[in-house]
């Protein structure tokens, strides 16, 4: 890494890095680990950035496929654990806790989520077009664009009487 | 009014606090483990890749008949392939209990001696292969049938026993393979380590940078 590649290259984009680590993890260490993890792989990767896309786009695809490689990686890991040490670690986890109670709500709920479905609203929520939403997901803008409305609704429920 | 989950969004990041970038604890390290392990990797790979083709080029060789070429380039690659090991030895002393950066540079010391040491061996190697491929398509009776078939009624003009073009033009190849030795290994190795030195360069003057600041 160049003395300055993180802070011109992924600094300006740690916004939606941290928003998209904070929606795949369930505790501050996770979260720390998972943006540690996303920046280092960034690194890593930037040879492969060929330009077919902004640059911006192919951070947010690469974040997303680290986080969900990550899940799935924890997830595999924790079979192997027995009952008790899950209860154990269930009980350490903490809430995504924001100032803004609102936020730390809608948080939770759209980790209530499944995992591509919190990719499409994260994306949406940070005003990406449907047609770069749908070119980091890999589908079409249409099929975003129906998706979008069911998420939204889904939060709806999920949120409902909880927020004034 | 319920707030949409837009606003509640777009609100809720309004506060800068809201959005606290962690630190990148131990980042340089990882870095530096992660390329001076695929280096390894490959170093190793090409070791291995060197000795199995040695044999193939054998039994290649035995097959077509051009056994002074497959025996001369057997011997070459594995010893280039023992070298190259013990080289390798070198890089497993290297202490890793130390910084990421003296870590990096006892790698790149490393680095620079084994290119130093490759490319002075490189203005033989060349001449080597040149020779090996030159004598044994000579000696090849399959060869000598093929260029038979091709021109035909071809006679070699030879002097003393000696194929004077055929030597004179050996000779130029092995000249110039000496004189070009070093800048093809220097190409060679950039091409199968370029993008791994160039990640180190970028680290160590990264690192040299954070120092310095």
């Amino acid at each position: 890494m160049s003395s300055d590649f993180y802070t011109s290259s992924i600094l300006p984009y740690s916004g939606i890095i941290i928003k998209i680590c904070r929606a795949y993890t369930d505790s501050q260490e996770d979260f720390e680990d998972y943006y540690q993890e996303v920046c280092l792989q960034i690194w890593r990767s930037k040879d492969n950035f060929r330009g077919d896309s902004k640059w911006s786009t192919w951070i947010y695809r690469l974040s997303l496929n680290i986080c969900l490689t990550l899940v799935k990686k924890k997830r595999k890991t924790h079979q192997y654990y027995n009952t008790e040490n899950i209860i154990q670690n269930e009980l350490t986890e903490d809430k995504t806790v924001f100032s803004d109670e609102d936020l730390s709500l809608l948080y939770e709920a759209i980790k209530q989520l499944s995992e591509v479905d919190r990719a499409v609203i994260l994306l949406y929520l940070e005003e990406k077009p449907n047609k770069e939403i749908a070119e980091i997901i890999g589908t079409t803008p249409n099929n975003i664009g129906v998706r979008i409305s069911r998420i939204k609704e889904r939060l709806k429920k999920i949120l409902n009487g909880k927020i004034n | 009014m319920e707030k949409s989950i837009e606003s509640i969004w777009k609100n809720g990041f309004l506060d800068k606090n809201t959005i606290v970038i962690p630190k990148l604890n131990n980042l340089s390290n990882q870095k530096s483990i992660h390329i001076i392990d695929k280096f390894k990797r490959r170093f190793k790979i090409n070791i291995n890749a060197l000795i199995i083709f040695s044999f193939i080029i054998l039994v290649i060789s035995f097959l077509v008949k051009i056994q002074i070429m497959g025996v001369l380039i057997f011997i070459l690659l594995n010893v280039v392939a023992i070298i190259n090991k013990r080289l390798l030895k070198g890089l497993k002393k290297i202490d890793k209990n130390v910084s990421s950066y003296r870590y990096l540079k006892s790698f790149d010391a490393w680095m620079q001696e084994q290119i130093a040491f490759n490319m002075k061996i490189s203005r033989y190697i060349y001449p080597y292969v040149s020779i090996a491929l030159s004598s044994g398509f000579w000696f090849s009776s399959s060869f000598q049938k093929a260029l038979d078939s091709l021109f035909e009624g071809y006679k070699p003009y030879i002097t003393y026993g000696i194929p004077v073009y055929w030597v004179i033009v050996t000779l130029c190849i092995v000249i110039l393979s000496a004189i070009f030795g070093a800048r093809i290994y220097k190409w060679d190795l950039n091409l199968v380590y370029g993008s791994i030195l160039k990640k180190l360069d970028e680290l160590i003057k990264d690192m040299e940078g954070l120092r310095t600041q």
